[in-house]
């Protein structure tokens, strides 16, 4: 999938030896960077390498402390974001930038409201058209709409069309696709393969190697603030050529499960949430973790995990469900009260809602104490044995626990926060985006902590938007989408390429599903969705017509093959209808795949014999048309 | 050592380093200055007249701190301390001494109950809360006095002022007790330091289980408790109770603060430091009154040094790289 026609040799921009520090935050030591004209260039790294910083540079939301950047032949070094903009470079962050209650159109020409003189929108709204017809998007778009409004892929098509607006020639797109659906994805792609052959230099920061070799062709790989593989044609790259440039060291002992055997189905369940519902994010949450058990709540950004948890931890109204710890039900109208019920969250965002910027180190490792404490002094004499064996067991830095908290490194940032639930002895901690901003070494140390402390009998629950930390971290993963928890499943059986099709927001699998409802209405019988492996199922759809034949399937369960009632046509997967052995029953089971080729699981359609059986060769064209035109 | 005496001292490192240190600085080249233009700055007589000045808006501004701490603002414990007044004017119609103070103070503290609720619970903003209850709480001391003042104060009250306890002036000792008090509390306590937490990121306090509601609160209720006991001190020396006590007296809480190194967005700020702002205002004050300097510049004068000493800081602080 990289690039159709060669890409030209004209450098656009080019950085060298550039540097920047954040207090004593070293993030950026010696970045170098080179762009041409007509080329996705992809940034890629590990969380804290530097690629947002550096593209932050570029765009001068940041300044940087040394280094040079010579972009279109001359020295660069423009003031502002507003200079950066004026000669053509525009970022879109994965945070827009955008004004929510004004319009569409209005935020697209944003930038020029500021110019002076007259504004004619009759002109604003021809260009605009005029620019979301050139990305293909004319009518996807109403531009008097509210910017609110909008779902996240439509803000940045905003985004996008924002940065044409002032005929932006580099455009960095900061992880564009962390909260896209999979077709959406497959639009944002299409969007920046025609920005790239009108000879614009285009940036994809991202860590999803997938994607990175789906739409770049050149690619930078940084680490800890260096350049670590210049420019490399991504077609002379493997996934494990990118991986070792990202972390230095090959990935398999990052998660170390080698010797982790699941835990025992007897262990008691010690916190069970069922049916929340928080509106707007969250409809209908379930899950429950076993004692010692690593669960992973998996899912897009905005999914409603971040809230689901907040609505646990009192953090955010209920307004329907229950939450058992160690079978007795609990209601927590704030966090205190769920803190007192034995359950610990450390929540996603650290910056906002973990550190307490004036407090030392010690005291904001002691601050859930302090909630919990009833005396009316500090009370921080009875965790002092506790304390010296978390400082110990962390590697928090003993010498340095009187300093800023906000001076220390991301990793030992989310350490401390770790450390302050873990003080209380938690019986449940929930842990979100737990290595978001945190180097790769820290990761490794997080992991293992959270293994430590499951082993040692706490039931862990860990939200994360990489696939990747979810299946090597997780025992057991429920997959949430659209507010609703809509698979349970053993992290064995899952992969990344499985959990993106899982996650995949309803409003894109709702066609699945209702091409199911028109095969079981046309022909009656028991249509599934379904991913099929070696000898197990996973179900991610079923319709079943009145009186139609068991499947043995239910959506967002894993079966194994044999315990199914079409074990025979499961395994065969051959191109017509097959018959079990009983003889009642035929099912048809056919590939789906997206216009890309990318695989969407299997479609099936079980009948009974004794009906007529339609012409497979007509259902697999309906098939194959399904997702003809994404 | 025990971990509250590390972390104490480590606080005192921490913070003084930074800001007190600086204001008590500027406190002595003020001092210095003064007396070099001024014979009688440096006399006993004098050193004593500033304690005595001080005890007032001192006292204000501890309630203040707590609140700015928090994030907050009280703006109306000038109007407080007069309506409070009056009502303890009025109560000394009635009953013992005592039990007339106590009215006063919990009328005050009734007052901040209210600003407490209405910003920490429903979430309004402190400023114009206080700026609502600065007018409710002025008007209502003209409702009570009648319109004039009530100087039919028993003379005991004067007591209050006038006894030396080892030679030293009883509302001066109080103001220093005060100031111990607070300066544990905020050091050494649960409570002080979540009003610490809550200004500091009051969204990570709550997260973390702290009582942020009633830390919330709880400084309003003292700051109008405090001013209660402010105007208590007022009367016992003028032994009248005038409706337009107080006037004003919350900007000079409010720069003592801030000039003591606070942050108006919550947080950071000390007591000690509250101590040597109000000392920095009133030394500037009778500074300027021993010099004959007219009391129409006054203004000018004060409202330059907090400016200039903030100017500082920021240049500092940018300086440092914040």
């Amino acid at each position: 999938m990289t690039s159709e026609q060669p890409i030209s040799t004209d450098i656009v921009l080019e950085a060298r030896g550039v540097a920047k520090t954040f207090g004593k935050t070293r993030a950026l030591v010696d970045a170098q960077l080179e762009l041409r004209a007509g080329e996705v260039h992809g940034l890629l790294g590990a969380n804290g390498a530097g690629k947002s910083t550096l593209s932050r540079v570029i765009t001068c939301h940041i300044r940087r402390d040394a280094g040079e950047i010579t972009y279109r032949g001359a020295s660069f070094d423009a003031g502002s974001t507003r200079d950066a903009l004026r000669a053509g470079i525009a970022l879109v962050a994965q945070e827009t930038s955008l004004a929510p209650d004004m319009s569409v159109l209005e935020n697209i020409f944003l930038p020029e409201l500021g110019r002076a003189g007259r504004l004619s929108y009759g002109s604003l709204r021809r260009r605009a058209s005029d620019i979301l017809g050139r990305l293909g998007h004319e009518h996807a778009l109403p531009l008097d709409l509210e910017v609110r409004r909008l779902s996240a892929a439509q803000r940045q098509l905003v985004e996008i069309a924002k940065a044409l607006a002032l005929d932006a020639n580099l455009l960095i797109f900061d992880e564009p696709t962390a909260s896209l659906s999979p077709s959406e994805v497959e639009r944002l792609f299409d969007i920046m393969a025609r920005l790239r052959n009108d000879g614009r230099a285009l940036v994809f920061v991202s860590h999803r190697l997938e994607e990175v070799f789906a739409i770049t062709d050149r690619v930078t790989i940084m680490r800890e603030g260096r350049t670590v593989a210049s420019a490399l044609p991504t077609s002379s790259l493997t996934q494990s050529d990118i991986i070792r440039h990202m972390v230095g060291q090959d990935i398999g002992s990052v998660y170390a499960r080698a010797d982790r055997q699941g835990v025992s189905s007897d262990a008691p369940v010690v916190f069970e949430v069922s049916h929340l519902s928080a509106p707007p994010a969250v409809r209908d949450i379930s899950f429950s973790v076993r004692q010692g058990e690593i669960l992973g709540l998996g899912g897009l950004v905005g999914a409603g995990r971040s809230e689901a948890a907040e609505a646990i931890f009192g953090l955010r109204p209920r307004a329907k469900g229950t939450i058992k710890v160690d079978g007795r039900e609990i209601s927590p109208q704030k966090p205190a009260d769920a803190v007192r019920a034995g359950i610990g969250l450390v929540a996603e965002d650290r910056r906002v809602q973990s550190i307490v910027p004036d407090l030392t180190v010690r005291e904001n490792l002691l601050l859930a104490h302090i909630g919990q404490h009833k005396g009316f002094g500090l009370g921080y004499a009875a965790r002092n044995a506790r304390m010296k064996h978390l400082i110990q067991s962390l590697d928090l830095p003993a010498d340095r626990l009187d300093a800023n908290l906000l001076t220390f490194s991301g990793g030992m940032q989310q350490k401390v926060v770790i450390a302050r639930w873990l003080l209380l002895e938690p019986k449940i901690l929930i842990l979100d985006e737990p290595t978001k901003g945190v180097d790769i070494g820290t990761r490794a140390s997080i992991y293992a902590i959270l293994r430590e402390i499951a082993a040692g009998g706490v039931a862990v629950v860990v939200i994360s938007s990489d696939f990747e930390e979810l299946l090597g971290l997780s025992d057991r993963i429920v997959v949430v989408s659209d507010g609703l928890s809509i698979a349970d499943l053993p992290a064995s059986v899952l992969d990344e390429e499985k959990l993106t099709l899982l996650a995949a927001p309803r409003t894109s699998t709702a066609r699945n599903t209702d091409f199911l409802k028109q095969l079981t209405h046309d022909y009656g019988g028991a249509g599934v969705w379904a991913l099929l492996e070696q000898d197990e199922v996973i179900c991610l759809g079923a319709v079943q017509a009145k009186d139609a034949l068991e499947t043995g399937l239910q959506p967002g369960k894993a079966s194994a093959i044999g315990a199914t009632r079409i074990p025979v046509a499961l395994q065969q997967r051959a191109p017509h209808f097959v018959t079990e052995e009983a003889g009642d029953r035929a099912t048809l089971l056919l590939p789906m795949r997206s216009r890309r080729g990318n695989d969407l699981g299997w479609i099936g359609l079980t009948l009974p014999t004794s009906a007529d059986l339609p012409p497979p060769e007509l259902i697999a064209a309906r098939v194959a048309a399904l997702h003809a035109a994404d | 050592m025990s971990t509250n005496a590390l972390s104490a001292r480590s606080i005192m490192n921490g913070l003084t380093r930074r800001l007190e240190i600086r204001m008590l600085g500027l406190a002595l080249v003020i001092a210095i200055s003064l007396s070099l233009l001024s014979p009688y700055f440096l006399t006993a007589n004098n050193i004593f007249n500033i304690l005595d000045q001080s005890v007032v808006v001192g006292i204000v501004a501890v309630g203040m701190t707590l609140v700015i701490l928090t994030g907050g603002i009280d703006l109306s414990v000038g109007s407080v301390a007069g309506m409070t007044g009056i009502v303890l004017g009025l109560a000394l119609q009635q009953m013992p001494i005592p039990l007339a103070i106590l009215c006063a103070v919990l009328t005050g503290a009734g007052v901040g109950l209210v600003s407490g609720i209405l910003t920490a619970y429903f979430g309004l903003a402190a400023f114009v809360v206080t700026l609502g209850v600065m007018a409710i709480a002025r008007s209502l001391a003209y409702i009570f006095s009648g319109q004039t003042a009530i100087s039919n104060i028993p003379e005991a009250m004067s007591n209050i002022v006038y006894t030396d306890v080892f030679g030293i002036p009883s509302n001066v000792l109080f103001l220093v007790g005060l100031y111990a008090v607070a300066w544990a509390y905020l050091t050494y306590t649960k409570g002080g330091r979540t009003i610490y937490a809550i200004g500091s990121n009051k969204e990570a306090a709550r997260a973390a289980g702290l009582n942020v509601l009633f830390y919330s609160v709880l400084p309003y209720i003292l700051s109008g408790a405090l001013a209660a006991v402010a105007v208590t001190f007022s009367i016992s020396q003028l032994l009248s109770a005038d409706p337009l006590m107080g006037n004003q007296m919350e900007l000079d809480a409010i720069a003592a603060v801030v000039i003591g190194g606070a942050s108006l967005f919550g947080g950071r700020g000390t007591i000690i430091g509250t101590l040597i702002g109000v000392l920095i205002m009133v030394m500037i004050r009778n500074g300027l009154n021993l010099l004959g300097v007219s009391p129409f510049w006054q203004g000018s004068a004060i409202g330059s040094i907090i400016i200039l000493a903030l100017l500082v800081e920021r240049l500092i602080n940018w300086r440092s790289g914040r």
